[in-house]
Order: structure tokens, then C-alpha cells, then sequence
């Protein structure tokens, strides 16, 4: 399974959000990590085609995902950053919603829906108006929705922005706990979310990609480059972070 | 005063308060038109003319309400003044003038006829008061004789004595005649009491407005959040109250005043308007309604305060809606529901109903038991007012002080938890139709603009009555319902055999005039052969007519090859007639707007909730959500298509004979030039499909407009500018430019199915503009297919995006 993109680019008048992108992502979790700006969301929201690109090429398994169109979201889970949510609906009926909507046989979404509800803790709540949930809370129930499906592209776009500590690591765990029969794109400017579980890291700079490897490659990469680290004598993704995208 | 600037810089409550004024204002003006101005319109028959069985009476064309007004005025400025004895006595003189002159139909006539009619029966009121008076004395008189009622110290006894002490008061008064339309029309017009209601509701809202935004600990901890705060809102909760009673009462006296006159008639005793006529207090027309609006603003205060206790006292804001709907429904229910008699009758009159609606205790004399002592329900509950306001004011300060943000239990929460369990369970089994209809029906309320849509449906009036405006035109409708059908040799043959008869009675005249001229025969026994005559002459008239009709059809059903058929065209002329143009508009009008409504939100919503991007991103969230969307536009055109529409039908068919729907539309005058031969049931389901169609169109056009806006607001103000603007400003204010936009239109169909040839081929290329806007519009629902642009290349949208 293969998601490549090829010359990606996306403008919007004059300013660049996306500049001849060139990527192969095969399965395994992607961290991507960026500044506020660096072009992350615009280049999730071009994997989902919410937004036309300008320029280049998406493929799924060598087919533009244009092309495939239906077939391409039916093997997509998507976590957009806004909190977009029915406040009027519980929580189950929004994932049935959801799960229909993803053309999920009604059998196997209950099975898949109790599950999910079950592993973000949200089954004592499942009959609770959206409304009333925490920002915690209706991040998991994004995220439990964007897992329906058993999607082999999971798109996750800030999945823990909000959350308290708590929560963050435990939806942490759980990304990783995923199986790694799929491509997981995750999304963030908080290192710590993806160092410990990330496959590869992708650094991400005013709309180019400035650096993609195997997190030890990358912390060992700027550690033979710069001598000071944040903490004195051990070096970590945060260096890395600071070396690629601070100023 | 930032309280109060943060209440009106919401701009849903501005629009809100803005939206209620402007529609007590039409409806008030609307309720006056509709009510004829409270004119009886009544004119005398033309009399004498005998029917087949005796029954009918010509009537002749109506009046004017509006000219029948003025002329209601010039005839009353005539007589004011004149002592009442006089003035009766010139108005019946008037009056049996200006009947002998109505034989004509001179429109003059007619509206003096109805003017001074109208004043005497006013004086009817007037002369009788006295007598009136008179009667209640002697009623107690009476009923104390009556053992059941004769004990001083029962409830009965008590209440008789107190009765007629309360109107010996009133002995002597001097009734005089004026204009008291104004004052009449202010004291019956109870929608203005809801809106006054609603107003205030709206502004007990704006204060949740923390709670909803997550704020309310900040304020309640905050050093001016409690007490100031709260007497902050209670003093913008009078100044509402004097604010909405000034605009809304002031807008329909002033209305008022405008439509009838009579603000020089203030000076009057106030029992000479006969809606006030059992007020019991010595007082002029003015002196009332300078009491009457102070009355008003007090208990306008005492029900918003009510509604913001009920309000606050809940911490949960659904719930708490929830709650004073409740509350507000039982106290509805005891108010309209419960008998006078029935001994929790205090229920009844102690009310937030009776203060909402407090004309009532002003046109009605009603005491009431309190511990076996009659008390008036007006004196309960004016006194109670003032006491009332200070002890709600500060039960509502206290409340608002010491209700804690963060509660305890959240109990209504566990209840609603569990029915929300029970609605989940039901919901989990639909599929995306069922939960775009549950979106539109349940979610945004679309239930509700349903129910009233059938309430308004029923309060449509889809027929008009045909003037008839001879006794031969009468005649020749009472044939044709007799001769209804096909157009034979036989039917021929019917008409000469009845035209025959006619013919006898008129030989039999002839006879008994050589009769009486031979001394044969007296006098009344040649008058009624005359009057036998007379009769049978309108009847042939009538008949010859109907006969020419059936000969022109024969010819005409030869020369376009249909089948002639006789048909009783008043039941179609009055659902569908030229004269029926109005009721025809109002139906398409509530038909639009309740479409409107229930579409308008539909993908709004989406875009408010923040959901279209992860809709889209689904394998269902585009062409298949997109679809079920128009699906759900077409069920709803459907349901408003089958209410507004279902009940004309059945109105026509009630009257309109079943065999009349097989025959050829051409037969029926309306439809002559009609381009082609279909049977009228043919032309009836064109007519319906057409404007289902016309509907849907429109519905398609409203979703287009919904999937721009970001908020729900914003779709429903857009679609209803889009939607009624054009067709208010053609239809009602007649400015013509509007015409090509007008939505009403085609949704009336009428223009297109009534009109000739040529007209229907100018009318064509709006149906199809119509047609091709929905389509498009529907296609641009779609999500727009973007082919992938090759290696290297900008796609189109790219180059648009970089341009």
C-alpha cells in the first residue's frame, strides 16, 4: 500500500500554503510535525479533497485519488483540527450517523461502534448530547469516528490539541496500538505526541518538507550537527524540532 | 448600562424584536381587513324572486370594506354630537331612504346603505344601556326571592348584591355615539398579548447568554455579577415592559386611530364603547387607556419576571426551556380550560395568562369564590399587581444571587440521559434519509413549522363566493346544476320540455288577464298568475341562456373534437376563478414560506456544526448525502404540497360533482382557450403536478442557498429574501419588475394553465428558467468533480486560485 505525492502544491493567490510537495507514504505512522502555517492542515485537506490543489499528483496505489474518488474515502478515516460536531446528537448516534456515511453495514458498525466508544472511554457518556461533552471528549469521539471503518489511511489533523495531559496519552497509546497494516498521517506541533510512535517524522517549513527519516536518524543527524541540546547532554526530537523549523 | 448594551448588540434578538414588531403591525392591519373593518357588509336582497324551492335570493355584488369605512365616518361625523333620540330618529329616516333608492345598484347607495346601518346598530347598543342597567336591579330583586340565592351570608347571595351595587353606580351615565372602532379593534386583538409575551421571553433568554457561552462562573465571580447584575436586568426587564407595551399597544391604537378615527372621542364615558359596556368604573375612553397601559406595563413586568424566575432557577439551559414551556403550557391549559364554575376557579383568573391577557378582565364582569365572598377578578388582580412585581423582583435577585454555577445533581440530566437512550435505540435503525429527515424534523425544528403549517392550512380560505349579480344569471346557474352533463339530443329535448312549462304559466297569465277583464276572476287570484309569470319569464330568461351554452359547446366540441358537456362551473369559478386570485396567492404564500423554513437550515446546519469537511471525506458524505438532501426537498415539497394543496382538493371536492371530472377542461368557460383536450381531472393533475414541481424548484433553490450560508440565521433570512421578497413586493405591493421573480407565480400556476394559446407559450420560458436554475443549482450541490491535473501542470482551479 502506497499514498505518494508527487509535486504537490497548493496557492491560494499569491501566498504558497504547499510547494512541490514529494513524499511516498507506505504503512506505518507518519508524525508530522510543523510550525502554526507550515502547510500541514492544507496538505491534509488536499489528501481528502476538501480543497483543489494546484499543482502535482496524489496517488493511491498508483491511481490518483480524484480518479478513485468513492473508493479512495472508503479507505479513509479523517480527523479534521476543527472541532466540527452535530451538538444535538449523542455520541452514538453521531457514529452511526458517521459509520452510514461510510457505508458500514449497519451489523458491523454496531460492533465496531461499541468497541470504539469502549476504547476512547465513552461509553458510560454514549447517550449524552454532544454539546454538553469537553473539548476532551469530543476529541475522542472525532477520533472514534475517523477509526470506523478500519480505514487503511487514517488521517489525524491535531488529534490531541485541547486535551489534558491524561487524555493525551492515552489517545497516544492507542494511535500506537493501531495496527500497522495502514498508513496513520498524524499530525501536530507538540513533539511529544508522536516521538515515542512514530515509524518516520516529517518536518514541515513554510509549505516544504525539510527533513523525513526515522526519528534516532533524525535526533542523531542533529546531534553530529549542533553541539548545545535543550537538556545538556542528551538529545531529542524537541532539538530536532528546533534545528529544522526555529528560525 | 453595558448589560443593556450587550443585550441589544445581539443581533438574533435586534432581528427577533425588529421581526415581532413588524408583524404585529401587519397582522393587526390584516385582522382589521379581514374583519371587514367590523362593518356588517349585509345589503338587502333584492327580493321577490321565487325559486324552484323557493329558497334563493339574489345577491347583489359587495361592497367595499375600505370605501364602506370612510363613507362609515363621513356618516358619523354627521351625528356626533346630536343627542342619541335625534340622531336614531335621522338615521332610520336616512335609512328608509337610501333603501327605496337601492333598487339600482348604485355604489353610493349601497355603501350609505351599509354606513348607516352599521351606526344604528351601534345606537341599538347605546338606547338599550339604560334598560340594560335596569335589568340588573331588577334581576337581583328577582333572584332574591329565590330561597336558593336569598342567603346574605352564601357566596350567591353576596355576589348578586355586589353585582348590582357595582352597576348602580353606573345609573345616569351618559352614553354617547363616536367612532370606537379603534378602541374596540385594541381590546380584541390578543396576538399582540403574545408577542408582548414573546418579547419578553426573548429578553429573559439573553440573559442565559453566559451560561450558554460557559461564562457564568466568571460572572458569578465576579464583584458586580450577583446583586448589581441582577438588579442591572430586573431594571431592563421594566424598561422592556414599558418599551414593548408603548411600541406594540401603541402600534395597533395608533393603526387603530388611523383605520377608524375616534381620537376626538376620548371624552366619551367609557361604557360607550360596547366592548367596555360591563366596566364598572366611572371613567372616559381616555382616562381607560392611560390606566389601562399602565396596567399593562406592570403586569408586562410581573410576566417577565415569571419567565426570567423560570428561567434562572434551573441550571441547565435546554432544561430550563424545557421547564417554562411546561409551566407555561399547564397554566395555558388551566386558564382556557377550566370552567368558571368549577371550584379551583382561582386558578384560572390567578394566571400568568390572565396578565398576559388582560383585556379579559376588562370586557368581562366576572366575581369569583374566595371563602364563600364574591371578589372581582379585575380588582384581584389589579391589586395584586403592584405587590406581586416587588415580591417577584426580589425572589428573582435572590435567586440569581445565590443559584451556584457549579451544582450538584444534575437529576433532569439523568432523566434526559435515559430518554436519550431510548430516542438512540430508535435512531441507530435509520438510514442517511431517516437521519436528514430527523436533522430537519427533530434537530432544527422542523416539526414545529409543520405543525403550524397545518394550523395555518386549515385557516386558509380556499374558496370565494361568485356574485351573482341578476335573478336571470341565477336562474341560469340553478339549470345548468339541473342539466349538468353530456351535452345530448336528449338534454336538448329536457330544455324544450321545461321551456314549455315556463311557456304555460305564461299562456295561463294571459288567460287570467282576459279573465279578469271579463270579470271571470278577482283581482289576487290574477296576481298570482302575475307574479306566477314574472317568475317563470326569469326562469325561461335563465333558461335560454343555459340552452345558448349547451349550443355553443355542441359547436364548438364539433369543430375541436371534444365531447360537450353542461358543467356547474361555480364550485370551479370560486376555488379557481379569476376572483379566487387572492385566496390562490395566500395558499402559494404559506405554501413558500413553510418550504422555505423547513429547507433553509438543511445544509446551513452542516457548515454552523463545522462537519462539511468530514462529511466530504467520507465515502457517502458527497453525490449519496447530496442526493438524499434533494430527496429529503422533494418529501418536503411533498408533505406542504399535500397540506396546503390536500385541502383545496377535498374543498372541491365537496362541492364539484365527481362525473364533471371526466369531462374535456374546454367545456369549463375559465378553460375554453385551453391548447389542448384533456378531461378536467386531466387539467387538475397538470395543475397540482405543475406546482409541485414549482415547489420543488423553489426547494432546490433554498437548499443552493442554505449551502452558502455559514449560519443558520443567515440561510433563513437569505432563502426567505430570495424566496418572498420578490413575490411580496409583485403581489402585494405591485411594483411589476418584481414580476420574473416572483416565485408565487408558478407555484400558483394558474397564469399558465388558464391562459390562451399565446400567453401560455409567453409563460413557458419562465417555467423553464425556473426549471433550469433548480437544476443547476442542484448540480452545483454536487461537490464539483475535479479531474487530477497532469504531472507538472496547474489544474483549472489552480489557476484560478493563483490568479
Amino acid at each position: 500500500m502506497k499514498l505518494e505525492l508527487i509535486g504537490l502544491t497548493k496557492k491560494y493567490g499569491n501566498f504558497t500554503a504547499l510547494d512541490h510537495v514529494n513524499i511516498t507514504f507506505t504503512e506505518g505512522i507518519y508524525g508530522i510535525l510543523g510550525a502554526n502555517g507550515a502547510g500541514k492542515s492544507t496538505m491534509m485537506n488536499l489528501l481528502t479533497d476538501n480543497i483543489p490543489r494546484t499543482e502535482g499528483q496524489i496517488l493511491f496505489d498508483g491511481t490518483d485519488i480524484l480518479k478513485l474518488g468513492r473508493d479512495f474515502r472508503r479507505v479513509l478515516g479523517y480527523m479534521p483540527q476543527q472541532q466540527g460536531y452535530y451538538e444535538h446528537m449523542t455520541a452514538q448516534t453521531f457514529l452511526y450517523y458517521m459509520a452510514d456515511l461510510k457505508a458500514i453495514p449497519k451489523k458491523r458498525a454496531k460492533e465496531e461502534i461499541d468497541k470504539l466508544l469502549e476504547i476512547t472511554n465513552l461509553t458510560d457518556v454514549r447517550h449524552k448530547k454532544l454539546g454538553g461533552y469537553s473539548g476532551g471528549m469530543k476529541q475522542r469521539v472525532l477520533l472514534a469516528q475517523a477509526l470506523l471503518g478500519d480505514p487503511k489511511v487514517v488521517i489525524l489533523d491535531e488529534p490531541t490539541a485541547g486535551l489534558d495531559p491524561k487524555e493525551r496519552i492515552r489517545i497516544r497509546n492507542f494511535i500506537a496500538d493501531l495496527s500497522r497494516e495502514r498508513i496513520i498521517l498524524l499530525a501536530t506541533h507538540i513533539v511529544s505526541d508522536i516521538e515515542s510512535i512514530s515509524d518516520e517524522i516529517l518536518m514541515m517549513k513554510r509549505g516544504r518538507v525539510v527533513g523525513l527519516d526515522r526519528p534516532d536518524k533524525l535526533i542523531e543527524h542533529v546531534a553530529q550537527e549542533v553541539r548545545e541540546s535543550v537538556v545538556p547532554g542528551h538529545f531529542s526530537l524537541e532539538d530536532v524540532y528546533l534545528y529544522y523549523l526555529g528560525e | 448600562m453595558r448589560e443593556l448594551g450587550r443585550i441589544l448588540s445581539r443581533r438574533r434578538l435586534a432581528l427577533g424584536l425588529m421581526a415581532i414588531l413588524l408583524l404585529n403591525g401587519l397582522l393587526f392591519a390584516r385582522e382589521q381587513r379581514e374583519k371587514d373593518y367590523g362593518l356588517d357588509l349585509e345589503l338587502p336582497s333584492a327580493g321577490g324572486i321565487v325559486s324552484f324551492d323557493g329558497s334563493f335570493t339574489v345577491t347583489r355584488e359587495p361592497v367595499d370594506a375600505w370605501a364602506a369605512r370612510q363613507r362609515y365616518s363621513e356618516w358619523l361625523d354627521l351625528v356626533r354630537g346630536m343627542p342619541l333620540a335625534d340622531a336614531v330618529a335621522f338615521l332610520n329616516d336616512e335609512k328608509t331612504m337610501i333603501s327605496e333608492r337601492l333598487t339600482g345598484d348604485n355604489e353610493n347607495d349601497k355603501l350609505d346603505f351599509v354606513a348607516v346601518n352599521n351606526i344604528l346598530s351601534k345606537t341599538d347598543y347605546l338606547t338599550g344601556y339604560g334598560d340594560w342597567l335596569e335589568n340588573i336591579q331588577k334581576n337581583k330583586e328577582n333572584l332574591l326571592t329565590f330561597s336558593l340565592f336569598n342567603d346574605p351570608n352564601s357566596f350567591s347571595g353576596r355576589n348578586i348584591l355586589k353585582t348590582a351595587d357595582e352597576f348602580e353606580k353606573l345609573r345616569g351615565v351618559e352614553l354617547s355615539i363616536g367612532a370606537d372602532g379603534a378602541v374596540e379593534a385594541f381590546m380584541t386583538f390578543p396576538l399582540t398579548d403574545y408577542f408582548l409575551a414573546l418579547m419578553l421571553l426573548l429578553i429573559g433568554l439573553s440573559f442565559l447568554e453566559e451560561r450558554k457561552a460557559g461564562l457564568w462562573s466568571v460572572v458569578h465571580a465576579a464583584p458586580r455579577g450577583r446583586l448589581r447584575l441582577a438588579a442591572r436586568r430586573a431594571a431592563i426587564l421594566l424598561g422592556a415592559s414599558v418599551a414593548g407595551v408603548i411600541l406594540l399597544y401603541g402600534t395597533d391604537l395608533v393603526l387603530g386611530f388611523y383605520i377608524y378615527g375616534g381620537a376626538e372621542d376620548l371624552g366619551r364615558a367609557v361604557q360607550s364603547v360596547e366592548t367596555l359596556g360591563k366596566l364598572t368604573m366611572l371613567t372616559t375612553v381616555g382616562g381607560f387607556l392611560a390606566r389601562y397601559f399602565l396596567l399593562r406595563i406592570a403586569s408586562a413586568f410581573l410576566v417577565g419576571l415569571l419567565l426570567w424566575l423560570m428561567l434562572t432557577a434551573i441550571n441547565n439551559v435546554k432544561y430550563t426551556i424545557i421547564v417554562a414551556a411546561g409551566v407555561l403550557a399547564v397554566e395555558y391549559s388551566l386558564y382556557t380550560f377550566l370552567p368558571v364554575q368549577s371550584a379551583f376557579n382561582i386558578l384560572k383568573y390567578f394566571n400568568l395568562f390572565t396578565y398576559i391577557s388582560l383585556s379579559d378582565i376588562y370586557t368581562n364582569y366576572l366575581n369569583i369564590d374566595v371563602f364563600s365572598y364574591p371578589l372581582g377578578i379585575r380588582s384581584i388582580s389589579q391589586l395584586a399587581l403592584v405587590p406581586l412585581c416587588l415580591l417577584l423582583t426580589g425572589v428573582c435577585l435572590f435567586v440569581h444571587c445565590r443559584k451556584k454555577p457549579a451544582a450538584g445533581r444534575d437529576l433532569l440530566g439523568r432523566v434526559a440521559y435515559k430518554l436519550n437512550g431510548v430516542t438512540d435505540r430508535g435512531l441507530r435503525h435509520l438510514r442517511l434519509f431517516g437521519m436528514e429527515l430527523h436533522k430537519t424534523l427533530w434537530i432544527q425544528k422542523g416539526a414545529v413549522i409543520a405543525a403550524l403549517l397545518v394550523y395555518v392550512a386549515f385557516g386558509l380560505s380556499y374558496t370565494v363566493s361568485i356574485p351573482v349579480a341578476s335573478a336571470t344569471e341565477q336562474m341560469a346557474k340553478q339549470y345548468t346544476a339541473e342539466f349538468a352533463g353530456p351535452i345530448t339530443d336528449g338534454a336538448f329535448a329536457r330544455m324544450d320540455a321545461e321551456q314549455k312549462e315556463l311557456d304555460a304559466a305564461e299562456t295561463a297569465y294571459e288567460d287570467a288577464r282576459a279573465a279578469f277583464d271579463a270579470g271571470l276572476i278577482e283581482y289576487p287570484e290574477l296576481d298570482r298568475y302575475n307574479r306566477e309569470a314574472a317568475s317563470a319569464q326569469i326562469k325561461s330568461e335563465g333558461l335560454k341562456k343555459v340552452r345558448a351554452r349547451a349550443e355553443e359547446l355542441r359547436d364548438k366540441g364539433a369543430a375541436e373534437g371534444f365531447a360537450p358537456w353542461l358543467i356547474d362551473e361555480t364550485p370551479f369559478e370560486s376555488v379557481y376563478g379569476e376572483q379566487a386570485e387572492y385566496a390562490q396567492r395566500e395558499a402559494a404564500l404559506v405554501a413558500v414560506l413553510a418550504l422555505t423554513l423547513l429547507l433553509a437550515g438543511s445544509m446551513a446546519y452542516e457548515r454552523q456544526s463545522g462537519v462539511t469537511y468530514l462529511l466530504k471525506s467520507t465515502a457517502r458524505g458527497r453525490g449519496a448525502l447530496v442526493l438524499r438532501k434533494l430527496l429529503l426537498a422533494a418529501v418536503m415539497t411533498t408533505v406542504v404540497w399535500a397540506v396546503v394543496y390536500g385541502l383545496e382538493v377535498y374543498t372541491l371536492l365537496t362541492k364539484f360533482t365527481v362525473p364533471a371530472f371526466c369531462a374535456t377542461a374546454k367545456n369549463i368557460s375559465m378553460l375554453s382557450e385551453f391548447p389542448f383536450n384533456c378531461s378536467v381531472a386531466g387539467w387538475l393533475a397538470m395543475l397540482y403536478a405543475c406546482r409541485w414541481l414549482a415547489l420543488f424548484c423553489g426547494g432546490v433553490i433554498v437548499l443552493f442557498i442554505s449551502n452558502f450560508a455559514r449560519r443558520l440565521e443567515v440561510a433563513y433570512i437569505a432563502s426567505c429574501g430570495v424566496m418572498l421578497l420578490p413575490s411580496l413586493l409583485y403581489a402585494y405591493v405591485g411594483i411589476r419588475v418584481f414580476r420574473p421573480l416572483a416565485i408565487l407565480l408558478p407555484v400558483e400556476a394558474m397564469p399558465l394553465l388558464t391562459a390562451a394559446n399565446g400567453a401560455l407559450f409567453a409563460v413557458l420560458p419562465w417555467v423553464a428558467a425556473l426549471i433550469s436554475l433548480a437544476a443547476l443549482a442542484a448540480l452545483r450541490l454536487f461537490a464539483p468533480r475535479r479531474r487530477p491535473p497532469a504531472p507538472g501542470k496547474s489544474s483549472p482551479e489552480g489557476r484560478a486560485a493563483e490568479l
